[in-house]
């Protein structure tokens, strides 16, 4: 046995005060118990060396405290010292999260566990770690003003001047059938009162955790059960999840919210965080108390949403969740042990899979009633032994039921709230809704506040059964041209389709505001690792239509109208352009949207991504169908489950275990493969060592591969999505549902981050230690060890004398391919859980900042904990000249980047330049990229002062939009290496 | 002259120095000597050492492998001139890159493979080149194969001149080739302008009105261009002179380049002399009501400022 320090008598202490009062004090012992009887569980706590070991075992009411930590202990807290466990005590939660982060404490068992021990902490410690966040936010305020205290209030103007003017469209592309000026210049945010009334709530209503999703689902498991039925037998998944789908969604509460022409809600808040115990929901069990008083994003709670999460609900699901399934069924595995260390990659699996997009053409053609009817068929068609087969459409079928259902609550709602309304104008309105629900989603719709409506009341079933969490709409403008058109037709006179294009423009407005009633549960975890990030519902505009013909419509100029007038960070908008078949007066236009909101919508080169997508061997007509999920990845509308964010891959961790022999530095593991010693001199020259840095990568991402199709087993057995999967091209003929390989298409989709970071650092290798040998290996290794502080003249010399990508170099821009080459052949070898393939892509969501922190220096002279380029763009001093990092970017392989990519590009338009000055050079940026086969480039159109004073002074930018890497954010809504990350990009004056 | 001029650097994505996205090639050597001239670095035609002590990290490197011992940390200006001999072995070695080389001999070629790599957005964008300086004019025949090259890939050529020039050479082998000649006139004066730029402006004015003449019957578009000096050449008397002269000559539009105080630290790093520096006026930004005043100069003769 080990020896036992000062701090093993501390803890022990410690724990048995805890146990003490929460044994014999009545206000505390009630949280003992839930209502399916006592919470038992038990937690250790021990350091690496083994100088502190104790445990607390809380059981059938009693709590005790053992001096060892026992067998079937749920889980142990491991600190990496007795310092990291003093400091825990001294420091608020979220600070300890930070230090989970920084693997200065890493956890054993299951981490709902973990959770309900915080929560129990924070029973006892609350008010004294409110008033360590306080003092914290104080001190963090009081540093932001200083940092920006001469800023000119002018900054403060320039967002609202840029909405003042606005562009008149110099041609008419072919689809566009009604708009006389598809730009729609003549309409402001001012126009439509009810959506300013909407942007205002959402930028000023703190969101509320909502738990009427899990309480509704656990009463129903409870009664029905989980893993087998009332009768004892095992539960066929799908159609537990099908019976239990519907039961929610007949007995949800029918809200039609104040002044809104769509009806439903995905929760009862005005801003609800919807909550998914089935996947990662319990990771805020340790903050039930501490949420409203956190310093980034924080949520409302009641009490009564405490006491049903915490005495109903999680207890039922500790184990039923993605990753405790895994834990369980296959032994904590290395690859999930690597996951929950957080520095080398991250598995989305554990929260969602639901990164897809689906077939809302055919909800608007067929309605339920048609989709149900196609089922029955199949149904019918099936023999004696199609057993599994009839379950999964018979669980279809009881979705698709349950979302009738709901429609009927719905319409009734809005008759009874329209008899109580006053207001003429408005009590029409709902006369209209209680019409409108009465038919559709069930039957087809004819007009398009009909096809709006249908497509939100499936959209909030869809996330009643699937977490938020990139769920996308997919080709907006295409699904509802049919409608606007055909509403078009029946008009009379130009006063009337006058009226009714302001109408269209509402109506999707109110679309786009209903997209924000909802946002993903973010542990404070998420903050640093995810910060600002919404639900990310991309929608998709323009392309190609499946004949190859031009798509851009009157609807995709609504849809540009809206974006722009809002200027909210989701629904994620991106824009498809298709060189020679998409006007140059539409790319205009997108240019334009980008300069009035700052960062929006992103843009793709069709051409470049249809290219990518070859070797997926999707029919041509399909594959033109594709559209943006989550961030930017591609998926086949309504016939591919793509799971396009299965995992973010930290392509530099594999850098630094080739650098240490296989040894992770911050996790302090020898986990990889040994691929030699820098200090021995075991790389003889620089393939030897690009050798060693693709063998650590290939480690990481077989281990990665391995876990997301643990995960995924765990999704078909827990979770299996009958409804997503009925409206996916495949599952009903096949009858499997999409967790299992039921749809026409499947792959997975990973996010590789860290592309510009790692080829810098292998260009400084091979140049300096090889190439011209001007340094030693072991020198340059010594000087990364000790952050370049022994040796700041190598630092001067790899920052200042290496090529680096997107320079205009052509040995780096090789370099940057090799790399890509590598990644993608290695992803697209794998044949995922489903039977598609792994794809690769080079975007980084927001995790290029929280690798960055848990990442040292790098040979490319970045420093420890400085966050990487942003997805696949260049270093801010790579070249002075942004038409190096254009070329550059352009001139890599699509083929290489089969889940697309993010280029950012931060513009500053000249003081003395007009608006349509700015938009042009914006435009010339764009255009040239394209033509030259550059694949995704989305702009930041703000400058580095503003920023600053934002971070100062954020009541004065609520709203100012920023793209971080595929998705938006709002500034003031990040964390600050986030914020920092985006005032030091490089910034070209436009 | 059978040696190539030297040039100072090759800037890309330039948005002020013409329409569209340009690329400027920036020769070094001027026959004009101004005083507040924003490159100092490229008024003498031959190849300098610059040294700035920004981006110094003070390794000392530069110190052990100078031949002549022409550096010190106790020189102000760091680099003892009259002692280098332009060996360049400091810059070779400065990982930092404080120490560089001003001027690299380029021929037509390698300025024609680094610009037209730059091609797809001068089209995109209605851009180009632009020659400017130091006074490209000083390289005639270097100039003028060039400008033929450039036009034989279809490029957009756009001169930026002092005026100091032989108008026959200028006319037989540069102006054939451009689009536009975006021209100086600083001063009005002759006697003022030697004081303040070293030559009378006699050969400018003559210049600019046979320019004049000549641009009208070619379709190549002439751009006077004004800078505005605190002190100097913003003065009401010489704006207003200076507009009359336009408007006499029928010029319609004009370009006013407010002042800009960053040239300062230019000066320090090649260890020139800077009599300006003290003047407070000098290191301040033109304010922006005295550019509109001195913009209602020019529009109120009828001429546009763009």
């Amino acid at each position: 046995m080990a020896t036992r320090s000062s701090s093993n008598i501390l803890v022990h202490v410690l724990l048995r005060l805890m146990a003490a009062l929460f044994m014999y004090r009545p206000s505390l012992k009630k949280y003992l118990k839930g209502t399916q009887g006592w919470i038992n569980f038990s937690v250790g706590v021990r350091t690496e060396t083994g100088s502190v070991e104790q445990a607390i075992l809380f059981e059938n009411g009693k709590v005790r405290v053992l001096p060892y930590i026992p067998p079937g202990t749920s889980v142990t807290l491991i600190f990496a010292s007795d310092d990291d466990i003093k400091e825990m005590l001294r420091v608020p939660p979220n600070e300890v999260l930070n230090m989970l982060m920084k693997n200065r404490l890493r956890l054993d068992g299951n981490l709902g566990y973990v959770q309900l021990f915080n929560f129990f902490v924070s029973l006892l410690m609350s008010g004294k770690h409110q008033k360590m966040m306080d003092k914290q936010r104080k001190a963090d305020v009081a540093e932001r003003k200083k940092a920006a205290c001469n800023m000119d209030p002018g900054l403060r103007r320039e967002m609202a001047i840029r909405r003042s003017k606005r562009l008149k469209a110099k041609e008419r592309d072919p689809g566009v059938k009604c708009l006389d000026d598809p730009y729609l210049p003549e309409y402001r945010l001012e126009d439509f009162p009810r959506l300013a009334e909407f942007l205002e709530i959402h930028h000023t209503v703190k969101p509320e955790i909502c738990h009427e999703r899990p309480a509704l689902l656990t009463d129903w498991f409870i009664k029905n059960g989980f893993e087998t039925d009332g009768e004892g037998k095992p539960w066929n998944p799908e159609l537990r999840q099908g019976a239990a789908l519907r039961y929610l969604m007949e007995n949800r509460k029918p809200i039609i919210r104040k002044n809104d022409l769509i009806a439903g809600t995905t929760t009862t808040k005005e801003i609800g965080v919807v909550i998914y115990p089935d996947s990662h929901g319990t990771m805020i069990w340790g903050e039930l108390k501490s949420v409203p008083g956190r310093t980034l994003n924080a949520y409302t709670i009641s009490d009564e949403s405490i006491a049903s999460l915490h005495h109903h609900i999680f207890p039922y699901w500790t184990h039923r969740n993605f990753r405790e399934w895994v834990r369980d069924n296959y032994a904590k595995p290395l690859s999930q042990i690597l996951d929950e260390r957080f520095a080398v990659y991250f598995l989305w699996k554990t929260a969602s899979l639901s990164h897809t997009i689906l077939d809302f053409p055919k909800v608007l053609a067929l309605g339920m009633k048609g989709i149900i009817e196609e089922i029955r068929k199949e149904h019918t068609a099936c023999g004696a032994a199609d057993g599994e087969k009839k379950n999964t459409l018979q669980a279809m079928i009881l979705c698709l039921e349950g979302v009738n259902a709901y429609a009927k609550n719905l319409s009734r709602q809005a008759l009874e709230d329209s008899l109580k309304e006053t207001d003429p104008v408005r009590r029409k309105e709902l006369a209209r809704l209680h019409e409108i629900c009465a038919g559709v989603p069930e039957n087809p719709a004819t007009t398009l506040d009909e096809a709006v409506n249908a497509i939100w009341i499936v959209w909030v079933a869809l996330h009643m059964e699937n977490t938020n969490a990139g769920l996308s709409i997919g080709r907006l403008d295409q699904w509802l041209q049919p409608f606007f058109e055909a509403d078009m037709a029946k008009l009379a006179t130009d006063e009337a389709r006058r009226d009714y294009v302001k109408r269209a423009v509402e109506l999707v407005g109110c679309f786009y505001m209903k997209c924000t009633d909802h946002l993903p549960l973010v542990p404070d975890i998420g903050n640093y690792l995810f910060g600002g990030s919404s639900s990310d519902q991309a929608i998709t505009l323009g392309g190609v239509r499946p004949d190859g013909g031009d798509a851009v419509c009157d609807m995709t100029y609504v849809c540009l109208k809206v974006t722009e007038i809002l200027g909210i960070r989701d629904p994620n908008v991106n824009a498809r352009f298709h060189p020679g078949v998409n006007s140059d007066a539409y790319l205009k236009r997108l240019c334009e949207v980008n300069y009035i909101t700052a960062a929006t919508p992103s843009m793709h080169n069709d051409k470049a991504v249809l290219a990518s997508l070859e070797e997926l061997h999707y029919a041509p007509e399909d594959a033109r169908d594709w559209a943006a999920t989550g961030c930017v990845e591609p998926t086949i509308s309504g016939k591919h489950m793509g799971h396009t964010n299965c995992m973010m891959m930290n392509m530099v961790a594999a850098l630094e275990m080739a650098l240490n022999n296989g040894r992770h530095p911050l996790m302090k593991w020898d986990v990889g493969p040994k691929t030699g010693s820098v200090e021995n001199g075991n790389f003889r020259t620089f393939d030897d060592f690009f050798n060693a840095f693709t063998t650590q990568f290939n480690f990481l991402i077989e281990n990665a591969i391995e876990l997301n199709n643990m995960l995924g087993k765990s999704h078909g057995e827990l979770r299996p999505t009958p409804l997503l999967s009925s409206l996916l091209d495949g599952c009903i003929t096949s009858g499997k549902d999409a967790t299992k390989g039921g749809a026409k298409y499947n792959s997975s989709g990973a996010a590789c981050i860290g592309l510009a970071d790692v080829t810098d650092s292998l260009m400084a290798i091979k140049k300096l230690v090889f190439d011209e040998k001007k340094v030693a290996f072991a020198d340059l290794k010594r000087a990364i060890d000790t952050n370049f502080s022994s040796d700041p003249a190598l630092h001067a010399m790899v920052t200042k004398r290496v090529p680096l990508f997107g320079s205009g170099n052509d040995e780096a821009l090789g370099m940057a391919s090799r790399i890509a080459e590598f990644t993608h052949d290695r992803f697209f070898d794998h044949v995922n859980y489903r039977g598609g393939r792994y794809t690769a892509g080079f975007w980084s969501m927001s995790n290029h900042v929280a690798f960055g922190t848990l990442t040292g220096a790098l040979p490319s002279g970045r420093l420890a904990g400085k966050p990487f380029t942003p997805g696949l763009t260049p270093q801010p001093h790579a070249s002075k000249n942004l038409l190096d990092n254009i070329r550059d970017v352009s001139r890599l392989n699509p083929h290489h980047m089969n889940n697309n990519m993010a280029f950012n590009v931060k513009v500053v338009p000249g003081a003395d330049d007009t608006h349509e000055e700015a938009i042009d050079h914006i435009y010339s940026y764009a255009k040239t990229y394209f033509d030259l086969g550059g694949m995704q480039m989305q702009f930041n159109v703000v400058t580095s002062d503003m920023l600053r004073d934002a971070m100062a002074n954020p009541e004065y930018y609520r709203n100012l939009l920023v793209r971080i890497s595929g998705y938006n954010a709002y500034f003031v809504t990040l964390n600050r290496d986030m914020q920092m990350e985006l005032i030091e990009r490089a910034e070209y004056g436009i | 002259m059978t040696k190539n001029p030297l040039i100072l650097d090759i800037k890309g994505n330039s948005l002020d120095d013409g329409p569209g996205i340009r690329t400027v090639i920036f020769f070094k050597g001027c026959p004009l000597d101004c005083v507040w001239c924003q490159n100092p670095e490229s008024k003498r035609t031959v190849a300098e050492i610059a040294f700035d002590a920004k981006e110094c990290i003070g390794c000392g490197r530069c110190l052990e492998v100078c031949p002549e011992g022409a550096l010190s940390r106790e020189n102000p200006f760091y680099i003892d001139r009259d002692a280098c001999t332009l060996c360049f072995t400091c810059v070779e070695e400065c990982p930092a890159r404080a120490l560089d080389r001003v001027g690299r001999e380029m021929t037509v070629e390698d300025i024609v493979k680094a610009v037209v790599r730059d091609r797809p957005f001068f089209n995109t964008s209605g851009g180009g080149v632009t020659l400017s300086g130091g006074e490209p004019t000083l390289f005639p025949d270097f100039v003028s194969s060039l400008l033929q090259a450039l036009k034989g890939e279809r490029i957009h050529t756009i001169i930026e001149t002092c005026g100091q020039f032989r108008p026959d050479t200028f006319e037989s082998l540069m102006l054939p080739y451009l689009d536009a000649v975006y021209f100086d006139i600083k001063l009005m004066d002759a006697r003022l302008h030697r004081e303040y730029c070293g030559v009378s402006n006699e050969t400018i004015v003559e210049n600019f009105v046979r320019l004049k003449l000549l641009c009208a019957g070619r379709k190549v578009v002439l751009l006077p261009r004004v800078p505005l000096i605190t002190g100097i050449t913003e003065r009401e008397s010489n704006l207003a002179a200076i507009a009359l002269f336009l408007k006499e000559q029928g010029a319609p539009r004009v370009q006013l380049l407010p002042y800009n105080p960053l040239w300062h630290d230019k000066t320090d790093k090649i260890g020139a002399a800077n009599s300006l520096r003290q003047n407070a006026a000098m290191t301040t930004w033109l304010d922006k009501k005295r550019i509109e005043a001195c913009r209602e100069i020019f529009t109120r003769q009828g001429i546009e400022v763009v």
